[in-house]
């Protein structure tokens, strides 16, 4: 197989492993790395990832444990990790990766201590200039199962585009839309996790639809502002990227983010912080920065913090002063 | 590759330019033709016909507009429907060549000399105290020294000058640039270099016959039809190709604010992505580029008062050729020099570590290193999925912007104060801070005579250069400055605003300091706009 035409995946989780079963059933070549010993184990011997254990692995997906291997076998790489995992993985890819590599994320998140967008934090950690991120409502378990589901891919970079599209385009069952608003899609991508923990919320406390539609609305409009002062386009979030991830993962009970949201709602305060948790922190910061106002975000972010109770951060929210929309 | 030997002295591949200029022109037009003609196949707006009319409206619209006789355009316009796809491609040919010739640069060596030998020490004269003259030609020289000082890592500048290509990538605040730097370049042993400069400076015949012999070549800002522009583009890309030193200003024209240009139009600076990858493409020996960040920073701007009329008037903003300034009156120069030049280090040229063309850094040895400090070969970065050098403007155009924010990141860092500046923001923070707002329009709004306590300028001082100390990645005081404690900083700014300009900028009125010009007030602090106000204000 090659090289050029192989697709290499960093990270076995949920989403990586189903990218790759997909790719692997439509016949192309690709290659997956993890780095935990025990997971690389278990598809060798088992064909199943404990992260997806209802998914069979084709033969055709060749596991590594090597960064090095991965880098050698592939030119277009995947990163598939947490937003936690996402710093680490990054520096240690950046000592086995060049200039002729190019790199696209599916993280959902803002990432390191200054709040980063993970093409930035790609720049920062490795030799890749041509970055991009891919984002979307694609749930694991439809990728995996051939169902119909839709990505937005963005770069600054066209080639990054349509190389993405090349490589990953699984018509029917994977179709991939192109943008250059690599700030606006990373962003709304990230927000689309924490207005999605919002909407658990929301729902957990049996709002009903009509606050319900307009805390979407609502969310579309603040994560807007937030895009265009981080340099993206605020009809971004308007896509895949943002209502269509939101709208997706608040419907069904599998999401973490949306779990979590349901869990606060229940009062239980203790519940793991989930990349939507970590986005809404994260996402609130940078719009401090930035001096903008996001109303939703900021009592998201207090329920989280402990600081508010969920009657608390929804009066705060209606108490905003309606202007014109 | 090791760096095993200092040079003292980068030798002159300008001086070779003459003979080379045939073959350099007839390469733009191959290259220009060719590329046109190709894509013309794709019929539509790239059609030779389309291309060709787009130069006659162009043409007809510019010199119409100026009364002139546009009748050889409108003569071509009406022909152009009933042209073959000989004739049009004829004409074009014929445009190619025709522009390309006005472009074309020249270099004489012997003009270079005698600027760099005898010129210079007489412009030292000009403005030197009679004490060096008495030391003889080389106590002019010295003179010049310490009026213009260069700073920066020289030697390793003059090795990758032997190494590679210099691109110089300075910030522009006046006409005098061109003019300072290659002064500047020349005393720190560095090559000459070639650049592109607008074509309304030519009109002076004393600078238009140093300009265009030493290495300048013309820009018609007029012309903005596609075709110039490929035209000029590919002149400097063949310049870079065939290893001369150049010279761009990636801001584009003179900075009528007077900040550090936070973002950069680019321009020419593309070209050298360009190069580079026809080098690779080519497979010919790795030739590398080096770009080079510089800071110009002037003790005062000659053209500071049109500058600044020029950005606060509204209808001003868009003008961008400005042939009416201090620039075009000779007396005016001869002024800035007699008033200006006369304190030591008067401007102070400050190059950075070089770049390569996608803005990595580079070792002492020249070779691109990632943001880790890791080696990294650039040609990946320009090839495809099969492993070739593919030629993908959008991408390189992209490489370009990479550039320009690595670029504008060093440019602050890489400046120097003078006390005009320094003096004039702590000033202006005053006089805002009472006006209770930041917002010039509304400052020039208010009554004149504005003035504001010298002890608490004073202390304002004190703070700023305090908050310049601790960040070096936004600038550094000159020397001489950071060598004067707070009063004696302030004593020396005063001799320089209350002097040159046509009325003063500050004024000591007993205790107080009189705002004579807040416009020009605003045009030096503006050097430091980057660095927050001192409390959020």
């Amino acid at each position: 197989m090659s090289r050029g035409d192989t697709v290499g995946i960093v990270g076995a989780g949920t989403f990586g492993t189903a990218l790759a079963v997909a790719l692997a059933r439509a016949a192309r070549p690709v290659i997956l790395y993890t780095r935990t010993p025990a997971v690389a184990e278990a598809i060798a011997t088992t064909r199943r990832c404990p992260r997806l254990p209802d998914v069979v692995i084709p033969d055709a997906v060749r596991v590594v444990g090597d960064p090095a291997v991965l880098a050698a076998a592939a030119r277009f790489l995947v990163v598939a990790v947490t937003s936690a995992d996402v710093p680490a993985r990054l520096l240690e890819l950046g000592t086995v990766v060049d200039g002729g590599h190019l790199i696209v994320h599916a993280v959902g998140a803002l990432a390191g201590p200054d709040d980063l967008r993970v093409s930035e934090l790609i720049e920062r950690s490795t030799p890749v200039l041509r970055a991009g991120v891919l984002a979307g409502p694609a749930l694991p378990g439809d990728l995996a199962g051939g169902r119909f589901a839709s990505m937005v891919v963005a770069s600054t970079f066209a080639e990054v585009v349509s190389e993405a599209r090349r490589l990953l385009n699984l018509p029917p069952a994977l179709r991939l839309y192109g943008s250059r608003d690599l700030a606006g899609v990373e962003l709304a991508s990230a927000l689309a996790g924490a207005y999605t923990v919002a909407l658990g919320l929301a729902d957990g406390a049996g709002v009903g639809v009509g606050p319900r539609a307009v805390l979407i609305t609502r969310a579309v409009a603040e994560a807007g502002r937030l895009l265009e002062c981080g340099g993206g386009v605020a009809r971004s979030f308007g896509g895949l990227a943002g209502l269509g991830n939101l709208l997706v993962r608040s419907a069904t009970e599998d999401d973490p983010d949306y779990r979590l949201g349901r869990a606060l709602a229940r009062g239980e305060t203790t519940a793991p912080r989930t990349e939507g948790a970590r986005a809404a922190i994260a996402g609130l910061r940078l719009a401090e920065r930035k001096r903008i106002r996001m109303p939703l975000l900021a009592g998201l972010a207090a329920v989280l913090a402990g600081k508010a109770s969920v009657a608390d951060a929804a009066r705060l929210a209606a108490d905003t002063v309606a202007a014109e929309e | 590759m090791g760096s095993d030997r200092p040079v003292l002295e980068a030798r002159s591949r300008l001086d070779g330019f003459n003979a080379d200029r045939e073959r350099v022109l007839r390469e733009v037009e191959r290259r220009v033709v060719e590329r046109i003609t190709t894509r013309a196949a794709a019929g539509g707006d790239a059609s030779l016909e389309y291309v060709l009319n787009d130069v006659c409206v162009s043409e007809i619209k510019r010199l119409e507009s100026g009364r002139k006789d546009a009748s050889r355009w409108r003569d071509l316009a009406g022909r152009l429907g009933t042209m073959n796809a000989a004739a049009l491609a004829g004409e074009l040919r014929g445009l190619v060549s025709h522009y390309g010739k006005d472009i074309v640069g020249n270099f004489d060596p012997r003009v270079y000399r005698f600027a760099t030998k005898v010129l210079t020490p007489g412009l030292g004269f000009l403005f030197a105290p009679m004490r060096s003259v008495r030391g003889g030609v080389g106590g002019l020289l010295d003179e010049l020294d310490s009026r213009i000082q260069v700073e920066g890592p020289l030697e390793l500048l003059r090795t990758m000058a032997e190494r590679g290509t210099l691109v110089v990538t300075p910030t522009h605040s006046s006409n005098m640039d061109s003019v300072v730097i290659g002064l500047g370049l020349e005393r720190a042993g560095l090559p000459p270099v070639t650049y592109g400069a607008g074509k309304n400076l030519f009109t002076n015949p004393f600078i238009s016959f140093f300009m265009h012999n030493l290495g300048a070549y013309r820009v018609d800002r007029r012309l903005r039809f596609e075709l110039y522009k490929d035209i000029l583009k590919e002149y400097s890309t063949v310049l870079l190709e065939s290893g001369y030193h150049s010279l761009f200003f990636p801001g584009g024209t003179r900075c009528r604010s007077n900040v550090i240009e936070p973002s950069l139009k680019l321009g020419l600076l593309g070209t050298t992505v360009t190069a580079y990858r026809n080098q690779l493409a080519s497979g010919g020996a790795h030739k590398r580029i080096y770009v080079v960040p510089a800071t110009i920073n002037y003790r005062l701007v000659l053209e500071a008062e049109t500058l600044i009329e020029d950005y606060l008037a509204e209808t001003g903003k868009n003008r961008y050729i400005i042939t009416d300034d201090e620039f075009s009156r000779l007396g005016r120069i001869v002024e800035f020099m007699r008033k200006i030049l006369v304190h030591e280090g008067a401007v102070v040229i400050r190059f950075g570590r070089p770049l390569d063309p996608l803005g990595h850094d580079v070792d002492d040895d020249g070779r691109s290193i990632d943001p880790r400090g890791r080696v990294v070969d650039l040609r990946g970065y320009f090839t495809g999925a099969d492993g070739a050098v593919v030629e993908d403007e959008q991408r390189d155009a992209e490489y370009t912007r990479l550039l320009g924010r690595r670029l504008a990141a060093a440019f602050p860092r890489e400046s120097v104060f003078h006390a005009t500046s320094l003096v004039a923001r702590a000033v202006y923070d005053r006089v805002c801070a009472s006006a209770g707002t930041r917002d010039i329009y509304r400052l020039t709004r208010l009554p004149p005579g504005r003035e504001v306590a010298i002890a608490d300028v004073v202390r304002g001082l004190g703070a700023l250069r305090a908050q310049l100390a601790a960040r070096p990645e936004a600038g550094r005081e000159h020397a001489r400055a950071a060598a004067a404690g707070d009063a004696a900083l302030l004593d020396d700014a005063m001799g320089a605003l209350a002097t040159y300009h046509s009325h003063p900028v500050i004024e000591r009125r007993g205790e107080q300091l009189r705002i004579g010009d807040v416009k020009l007030l605003y045009y030096y602090q503006n050097r430091l706009a980057h660095l927050p106000v001192e409390g959020g204000a």
